[in-house]
C-alpha cells in the first residue's frame, strides 16, 4: 500500500456505500429479526480486542532466563520472582494472572514473534496494515470489512464498541457498525417521524450524503434492538476465581466495552464479530508500571469475559483474539521506556482454543538492527480464524495466503 | 462544477466555523470574488473577541501525592483550569468575526496533536496553542522551530528526561513522519540520529518551561538526511523543514483536510509551489482560490467540534455562558472530538468515520440542548411560508436534496423542530 492511500484508509474508518444501494429495512423488520432469529447456539464469535500503541511484547511474554533480556533493559526488566512462568524458558508479567488461569486450564494459545515482512515502525502504518491485513498491495479496506462483504446485508453482523468505527471494520460495499458505550438516545414519537424522514434515501444523494442519511435510519435499526438489552446486567462470571491481580484501580474501559458484549451475545444479538480496544501502550517512557496495569485490565477484562460466556452457555462459541501493531524495541531507552519495534505476541483464547506456543520466540542474540525477528505472518492467523471461526473461504479475503495454524482445538 | 453558492458554503465552513445570521445572504450577494477575498484574508484586529478574557491558569506545581492534604484543591483547581481552557477556545471559534485564524489553528493542533490527557496541565497546553494561533497563518518554518522545543509537546512525546545515555526515539519519528516529512521519507538511521540529537531536553511539567542540559545533549556530529555536523532541536526542525518534501507534505496535508480526503493531490500542484517560502497564508490562498474548490467531487464530512460551532454561531450562543456548559463538553466528548483532546499523535480522522449512528444521536441530542440556550428569532420572525428558503441560508447550506425538503417543509410551521431537522440533515453534515 502506498503511502497516501494506506494513511487515507486509516482516516476514512467507515469508507461504504451502504446508503447508496442497500434496500431500507423497517424498524419493525429488524426488530422482529433480532427476536426471531437469535445467532443460533454453536455459531461461532469473533471478539477482536486491539492494543493500541505498540504493546511492548518482551514484558508480556517474558523470556526470564534468559541473561540478554536482563541486560538489554536494565532499568525495566522484571525479576523471575514477580513473574508468572508458563515453562521453563517464558514467564507472564505478573499482573496478568487471568490470563494464567486460562493458560493452565489449556484455553489459552500465545502464538510468538508475529508480524509481517519489514515491519513498519509509525503507528499508524502498521495499525493500517494490521486492520488491512494487506502489508504489500493497496488495500482500502479491512480484513473483517471485506469478510462483511462476503456476508448478507445485516447491521447487527459486525460491532465495533465505541462512536468511532476502526479500519478493520470497512468493507468495499458495506461496513461494521459502531455502538456508543453510553445510554442510547432514541427519537420517538413525532421526532422519530421526523428523522425517518430526514434519513430516508434521495436520488441526488453524493456517497458521503447518502452515508449520513444511512447512520441517521441505522440509529433506529440497531438502537431498537439493543436499548432492551443494554439494561439487563451483566452475565455472571460465576466460574472465576476469588481474586484477580492487576487491576487494582477498578474496573476499566476494555471491561465495560466487554461487558456490554457479553449482555448482547447473552441476549442472542445475531452478531458475529465483535471490535473492543484499549490504548495506552505507547510506552516510551516510564514504561514498567503503566504497562502492567494495561496488562492487568486486558487480562482480567478477557477472563471474566469468557467465564461470562460460560455461564451462558455461549463459552464453547467465543474466542477472543488480541494482538498490537508492534512490538517494542529490545533495549529500554534512559526514559524508563521502549521505543517502537517489529514483532510481538498474539493471544487467542477461549473454549474451542487448544492452548499452549505457537510461533518461535525471537531469539535476543540474532537481532536486526536492535530488533527481534518476525517467526509468524499475521495472515497465518487471520486465515485460520476466517476459515475456522467465521466460516469463509480465505481466499476472497486475504487472497492466496497459504499458512495456517493449529490453535484451534478442531484443526 | 458547483455553483457559486455552493462554493461560498465551503468557503463559510472549511475556512471558518460557518456562517452567523445575514452573513451567508450577505455573501451571496456581493458574489464568489469578493466573498473568497474577504474569507481568506485576516484583519489586523478582529471585534468579535474583544468581550473574550484569556482563562486564568496558575502554575499549579508539582502533583502532591494521592490522599495528601493538598491532593483535592489541587484536582479540583486542575480540572476547573482544563474545563475553562476548553471553553475559553471553543468560544473564540463561536465568537471570532474573521474565522480564518481560529480555523487555522484548529488545523495546527489537529496536525501536532498534542493531548492534554497526558499532558494533564492546562498551562502548557494554552501556551502551545498561543504558539499555534500566533503562526497559524504566518511561517511554518518559525511555527516548527517553536514546537520542537514546545513543553506540551516534548512531554507528550517523552522528551522530557531524553538522554545521551540512551536516546528517546518518539518525538524524533514523529516529527519526522507527522510533522514535516511525511511518513517513509526517512531512514530508521534517520529516527536515531535525530533522536540523537533531542537528547538533553528537560520539562517542567507544570509550566512546559523546556531547558537543554548540555551535559546529557549529544552535540557530536550526526548525519541526518545526508547533513552531517552537530545539532540542535532549532537546527533539527530547520534542516527538517527545509527539505522539499516538508513543502509537499505539508501540502498534502492542508488538501486533506481543507478540499478533499479521498482523492490525492496531484505531482505537481501549484499548492506545493505557494508553499516554497513556508508561508502558510500564501498556500492556504492558494488552496481557496484553487479550482479543485470548485469540483462536486471534493465534499467533506464536518467533524464533531467543526459541527458544533456553526450550530453554535448560527443560533448565537457562546460556548462558556450556557446553562450547562459540561454537559456541551460531555457531548462533544461523545461524538470523539474535545479540543485539547485528540485521540493520538495523528490526530482526528476524516469523513465517514464520523457518520456512524452513534454520532447521530448525540448531535440531536447537542441540538436539542443548544436550542434551548439560543436565538431563532431569524425563523420565528418570517412567516411560515418563508421558512424553508430562509433556513438554508441561515446555515449555509447551497441546497436541499428533495428528501431533506420534504422533511423541512412538513415542520415549517414550527421553527424549533425545522431547525433541529435541518442541522441533523446529510447536507448540513457534510460539507458538499
Amino acid at each position: 500500500m502506498d503511502t497516501l492511500s494506506r494513511r487515507r484508509f486509516l482516516q476514512l474508518s467507515g469508507a461504504a456505500i451502504v446508503g447508496a444501494t442497500a434496500p431500507v429495512l423497517s424498524i419493525s423488520q429488524i426488530v422482529q429479526a433480532a427476536q426471531t432469529r437469535p445467532l443460533p447456539a454453536g455459531t461461532p464469535i469473533l471478539v477482536l480486542v486491539t492494543l493500541y500503541g505498540g504493546n511492548d511484547g518482551l514484558n508480556t511474554v517474558i523470556p526470564y532466563q534468559d541473561a540478554n533480556y536482563f541486560q538489554s533493559r536494565p532499568d525495566i526488566s522484571y525479576s523471575p520472582s514477580d513473574l508468572l512462568p508458563l515453562d521453563k524458558e517464558l514467564a507472564l508479567n505478573g499482573s496478568m494472572t487471568g490470563m494464567k488461569n486460562l493458560w493452565d486450564q489449556k484455553k489459552l494459545a500465545i502464538i510468538r514473534g508475529v508480524g509481517y515482512p519489514q515491519s513498519d515502525r509509525s503507528h499508524f502504518t502498521s495499525m493500517a496494515i494490521w486492520q488491512s491485513a494487506s502489508p504489500e498491495a493497496q488495500s482500502n479496506s479491512g480484513w473483517i470489512g471485506r469478510w462483511i462483504d462476503s456476508q448478507p446485508r445485516d447491521p447487527m453482523l459486525a460491532i465495533s464498541l465505541g462512536s468511532v468505527l476502526p479500519p478493520l471494520m470497512a468493507g468495499v460495499n458495506r461496513s461494521g457498525s459502531a455502538l456508543p458505550l453510553g445510554g442510547i438516545f432514541v427519537p420517538t414519537g413525532a421526532l422519530a417521524m421526523d428523522c425517518m424522514r430526514l434519513s430516508a434515501p434521495s436520488a441526488s444523494d453524493s456517497k458521503l450524503l447518502a452515508t449520513a442519511a444511512t447512520s441517521l435510519r441505522d440509529l433506529f435499526d440497531l438502537s431498537s434492538t439493543v436499548t432492551p438489552i443494554l439494561k439487563l446486567p451483566a452475565p455472571p462470571a460465576s466460574d472465576l476465581p476469588t481474586s484477580n491481580g492487576g487491576s487494582a484501580g477498578g474496573g476499566s474501559d476494555l471491561q465495560q466495552q466487554l461487558d456490554v458484549v457479553a449482555k448482547l451475545i447473552a441476549a442472542g444479538a445475531p452478531t458475529r464479530v465483535w471490535s473492543v480496544s484499549l490504548g495506552g501502550f505507547d510506552t516510551h517512557a516510564n514504561e514498567k508500571g503503566a504497562q502492567a496495569v494495561l496488562l492487568g485490565n486486558v487480562s482480567d477484562a478477557i477472563s471474566r469475559f469468557l467465564s461470562q460466556m460460560r455461564s451462558v452457555s455461549r463459552g464453547q462459541d467465543v474466542t477472543v483474539m488480541t494482538y498490537s501493531e508492534f512490538g517494542r524495541r529490545v533495549r529500554g531507552n534512559a526514559s524508563q521506556g521502549t521505543d517502537h519495534g517489529t514483532s510481538g505476541p498474539v493471544f487467542l483464547a477461549g473454549d474451542k482454543i487448544k492452548g499452549g506456543f505457537y510461533g518461535d520466540q525471537p531469539s535476543l542474540t540474532s537481532l536486526k538492527d536492535g530488533d527481534l525477528a518476525v517467526t509468524t505472518d499475521f495472515r497465518d492467523i487471520y486465515a485460520t480464524v476466517l476459515e475456522n471461526i467465521l466460516m469463509a473461504p480465505s481466499e476472497q479475503i486475504l487472497g492466496n495466503w497459504k499458512g495456517r495454524m493449529k490453535f484451534l482445538g478442531n484443526n | 462544477m458547483i455553483s457559486d453558492r455552493t462554493q461560498i458554503a465551503r468557503l463559510f465552513h472549511r475556512f471558518g466555523f460557518g456562517p452567523r445570521p445575514g452573513e451567508f445572504a450577505r455573501a451571496i450577494k456581493q458574489g464568489l470574488q469578493a466573498t473568497r477575498t474577504e474569507l481568506l484574508s485576516v484583519p489586523l484586529h478582529d471585534a468579535g473577541l474583544d468581550a473574550i478574557v484569556a482563562p486564568t491558569l496558575t502554575d499549579l506545581g508539582p502533583f502532591p501525592a494521592v490522599n495528601s492534604p493538598g491532593r483535592k484543591a489541587f484536582d479540583d483547581e486542575m480540572h476547573r483550569e482544563r474545563r475553562n481552557l476548553t471553553l475559553w477556545w471553543l468560544d473564540r471559534m463561536a465568537l471570532a468575526n474573521h474565522g480564518l485564524t481560529e480555523r487555522m489553528t484548529w488545523f495546527w493542533h489537529g496536525h501536532w496533536a498534542t493531548s492534554i490527557g497526558k499532558v494533564e496541565y492546562a498551562l502548557p497546553m494554552y501556551m502551545q496553542n498561543q504558539t499555534l494561533r500566533k503562526s497559524a497563518v504566518g511561517n511554518f518554518s518559525d511555527q516548527a522551530r517553536n514546537m520542537i522545543t514546545d513543553g506540551a509537546l516534548q512531554y507528550w512525546l517523552d522528551n522530557g528526561n531524553n538522554s545521551i545515555s540512551a536516546p528517546n526515539e518518539n518525538l524524533a519519528r514523529e516529527f519526522m513522519e507527522l510533522f514535516t516529512l511525511g511518513v517513509d521519507q526517512y531512514s530508521e538511521q534517520d529516527v536515531k540520529q535525530v533522536a540523537r540529537a533531542l537528547t538533553g531536553y528537560a520539562v517542567t511539567r507544570s509550566t512546559g518551561a523546556v531547558s537543554l542540559n548540555l551535559k546529557k545533549h549529544d552535540s557530536s556530529p550526526i548525519t541526518i538526511l545526508g547533513k552531517t555536523g552537530s545539532f540542535t532541536a532549532e537546527d533539527v526542525s530547520n534542516h527538517l523543514v527545509n527539505q522539499a518534501q516538508t513543502a509537499r507534505f505539508i501540502a498534502e496535508r492542508v488538501w486533506f483536510r481543507f478540499v478533499s480526503d479521498s482523492s490525492p493531490l496531484t505531482a505537481n500542484d501549484s499548492l506545493i509551489e505557494s508553499f516554497a517560502s513556508r508561508n502558510i497564508l500564501s498556500l492556504i490562498s492558494t488552496v481557496g482560490n484553487s479550482a479543485a474548490m470548485a469540483d462536486p467531487q471534493n465534499s467533506l464530512v464536518r467533524s464533531p467540534v467543526e459541527w458544533f460551532v456553526s450550530v453554535c454561531r448560527a443560533l448565537k450562543v457562546t460556548p462558556s455562558k450556557v446553562s450547562k456548559p459540561d454537559q456541551v463538553l460531555n457531548f462533544l466528548d461523545k461524538l470523539g472530538q474535545i479540543p485539547f483532546s485528540p485521540p493520538n499523535v495523528g490526530g482526528w480522522p476524516t469523513g465517514e468515520s464520523w457518520l456512524t449512528a452513534a454520532a447521530a444521536q448525540y448531535r440531536l441530542q447537542i441540538a436539542q440542548y443548544l436550542l434551548t440556550q439560543g436565538d431563532i428569532s431569524p425563523l420565528t420572525n418570517i412567516s411560515s411560508g418563508s421558512r424553508y428558503f430562509a433556513i438554508g441560508d441561515l446555515l449555509g447550506v447551497p441546497t436541499w436534496s428533495t428528501r431533506t425538503a420534504r422533511a423541512l417543509r412538513n415542520v415549517q410551521g414550527d421553527p424549533t423542530r425545522m431547525f433541529l431537522l435541518a442541522v441533523s440533515s446529510p447536507e448540513y453534515i457534510v460539507s458538499i
